[in-house]
């Protein structure tokens, strides 16, 4: 078995081995197999529980969320002043948020890669040099174009309203092989069509000697002398899920790879001080529209996500299309009571659209009570303006396609009955305190910058601080990117594996 | 709803003490219950042991967080609506006020109160199968790909 559940656990455990990876979600399965077909032996320490396909498969949105998702899917980043509480989803599952993603993919546009190679100097990111590394990926996990027969009817009315706007949508590419339009993703795909990483990548890592331990917290990585000599943690208590007993794993190299909200706080944890760690956080705040109409939309029958606009990037608004499980549109539909319950019961009426803002760093990841991070998240007056002109213009494209009401994400709201009276969005806009907003995207809170004063790692990946210490997830991510952002992990995670590999005499001399 | 047989087994602690049960019950009453009639004693009872699930999960900070709210709502009936009660002494049509007032409150904080609880409860109320069928979900049954099965062939 290559998975070994860690809280069926009873004694203290030891290993050594060429690499242990933290995490086992986009990033670090992309290393364990990279790794390990060149030959290394390789662990991963995933803190949350091991569920197969057809496990998870089978359980409803609460189930999953208290599952396979860090903080049953409740946590939030805090806002700081006129600034949304953001609700921000990550994995907590062997395969981590890549179970919970709607496997939208998109590449790093090509400004920003533009941005990153010539004004961060960070030319290993260009376009040229990164595309094979895309290219790969995106064969292993299987990307698509979404056909035009699998978009929902809720996603038809917003591209016809979009159109009538002069907006024009795009097909989505999913990592999907044989979708059949469950419309919930973000909670485990029940057909085994989504490849996410324990479908696209683990099994080939499996096959190469790569192991996992679930259940696995790691506390500490072991720092002497400038080096990175291994990791030690706790496995979680099967009765209580509080850490208990003791695991220690001696490597020559040490791979972070816990997502944004993790990695700084192991990174500090271990000793890592500077101004970057843990700050900069891009979060891509998220919101989304619902409306009602007279026809019956039925919109969970299609693919969750199909459609996207880019023709306001310029304005930093990219648009997607998301669908969700009744039960989790209906704790999203505004009023308390009767005023709410009658609109539940109008679910088959209604159609959803989303979208993100291309954010400003203004998230910091710290360290307070509990293992869990304390997420602060201050957003910009310019990424304000946006998230309301984002809002405002869903509801036009929902009015346009002949929506009777439009439910925008204020608390506290009523239902829209016409388009003008979304214009108080943009003349006089509310607190942001109001807006629902999401997150599924936070990235660069260990970034990667070409000097120690800049950033957390090298473009190699390794920590500027600690030698064979490297970090391979969203936190290296330089800037926000505004699109989704699970390729751009898996192909960062691709180019730090390779140059690992490359270099691997080297940092194994090291730790000799 | 049933959990299905899993190999990874769920951890056992618990979050909710009676009277916090108690108040969970009169928040889901307040949200869910037609004409202020009060819901089924023995449904709302394993509905509230469905939450306590939900929650358990939770970092002991996100745990007492939630407490905290839940012991804070049940004596801010003399601030929002006047009477000197717990939340889940009053009337539910006066519960269901209270919610509404707090929802529409500019103070951030309450409204972050019941949207914290109606988004938890919400999800976990309408994951019934016999809710989702009332409201016309058709459970697992999709037709659109079977489109799209066709045409490729």
């Amino acid at each position: 078995m290559s998975v070994t559940r860690g809280r069926e656990i009873g004694r203290p455990m030891r290993a050594e081995v060429d690499v242990v990876i933290v995490g086992s979600g986009a990033g670090g399965a992309v290393v364990a197999r990279e790794l390990a077909r060149d030959g290394r032996s390789v662990l991963a320490l995933e803190e949350g529980g091991y569920y197969t396909p057809e496990e998870y498969g089978k359980l409803s949105p609460s189930q999953s969320l208290r599952r396979l998702a860090r903080e049953a899917g409740l946590n939030v980043a805090m806002g700081i002043g006129d600034t949304p509480l953001i609700s921000a989803l990550a994995g907590k599952a062997v395969g981590g948020s890549s179970l919970l993603t709607g496997g939208v993919i998109f590449r790093v546009p090509e400004e920003i890669l533009h941005h990153w190679s010539t004004e961060l100097g960070l030319g290993e990111l260009s376009s040229e040099a990164l595309d094979p590394f895309f290219s790969e990926v995106e064969k292993a996990v299987h990307a698509e174009l979404v056909p035009d027969a699998m978009r929902s009817r809720s996603t038809e009315l917003f591209v016809e309203g979009a159109e009538k706007l002069g907006i024009p949508m795009k097909a989505l590419r999913r990592n999907t092989r044989g979708c059949r339009g469950a419309s919930r993703c973000t909670f485990g795909c029940p057909n085994r069509a989504k490849m996410s990483v324990d479908l696209s990548y683990w099994p080939d890592a499996w096959a190469h000697g790569a192991r996992v331990w679930s259940d696995a917290l790691v506390e500490r990585i072991d720092i002497r002398a400038g080096r990175a000599w291994g990791v030690r943690g706790r496995f979680l208590d099967q009765e209580t899920g509080e850490p208990r007993v003791p695991f220690e794993v001696s490597a020559k190299i040490v791979v972070v790879a816990c997502g944004a909200l993790h990695s700084p706080l192991l990174l500090r944890r271990s000793g890592l001080e500077g101004p970057h760690v843990g700050r900069h956080m891009t979060l891509h705040p998220s919101f989304r529209v619902c409306a009602l109409f007279d026809e019956r939309v039925d919109g969970w029958d299609g693919a969750m996500q199909s459609a996207y606009s880019d023709a306001m990037m310029d304005q930093g608004i990219t648009f997607v299309s998301a669908y969700n499980p009744p039960s989790v549109l209906a704790a999203a539909f505004p009023g308390v009571g009767p005023p709410h319950l009658r609109l539940i019961e109008r679910v088959p009426h209604l159609a959803v659209f989303g979208g993100m803002v291309h954010d400003d760093g203004g998230g910091q990841v710290r360290r307070w009570i509990s293992r869990e991070p304390l997420l602060l998240y201050k957003m910009s007056d310019r990424d304000r303006a946006r998230l309301f002109l984002g809002i405002q213009t869903l509801g036009k494209m929902a009015f346009a396609a002949g929506a009777t009401e439009v439910l925008l994400p204020l608390f506290g709201s009523e239902t829209f009955k016409n388009e003008s009276e979304l214009d108080f969005l943009t003349s006089n806009p509310p607190s942001a305190r109001r807006v629902e907003s999401l997150s599924f995207h936070p990235l660069g809170s260990a970034k990667m910058a070409t000097t120690q004063e800049r950033g957390v790692v090298k473009p190699t990946g390794e920590t500027w601080q600690v030698d064979n210490l490297f970090v391979a997830d969203g936190s290296v991510v330089p800037t926000s990117i505004g699109v989704n952002s699970q390729l751009t992990i898996m192909t960062m995670a691709l180019k730090i594996a390779r140059g690992i590999l490359a270099d691997y005499a080297r940092y194994a001399k090291r730790a000799a | 709803m049933s959990v299905p047989t899993l190999g990874t087994r769920d951890f056992a602690r618990t979050t909710l003490r009676p009277r916090h049960r108690r108040t969970i019950a009169a928040i889901a009453e307040a949200l869910f219950s037609r004409d202020a009639e009060p819901l089924d004693p023995a449904m709302l009872d394993a509905f509230v042991t469905n939450i306590d699930g939900f929650m358990s999960p939770a970092s002991k900070t996100l745990r007492t967080g939630l407490i905290l709210m839940l012991e804070l709502l049940r004596f801010l009936p003399i601030v929002v609506v006047g009477k000197l009660a717990l939340f889940e002494d009053l009337p539910i049509a006066t519960r269901t006020r209270m919610l509404e007032k707090m929802d529409r409150s500019r103070l951030s904080f309450f409204p972050l109160v019941v949207v914290a609880f109606k988004t938890m409860l919400t999800v976990a109320y309408f994951e019934d199968e016999a809710r989702l069928r009332a409201l016309g979900y058709p459970g697992e049954e999709r037709k659109r790909w079977l489109t799209v099965t066709t045409e490729s062939a």
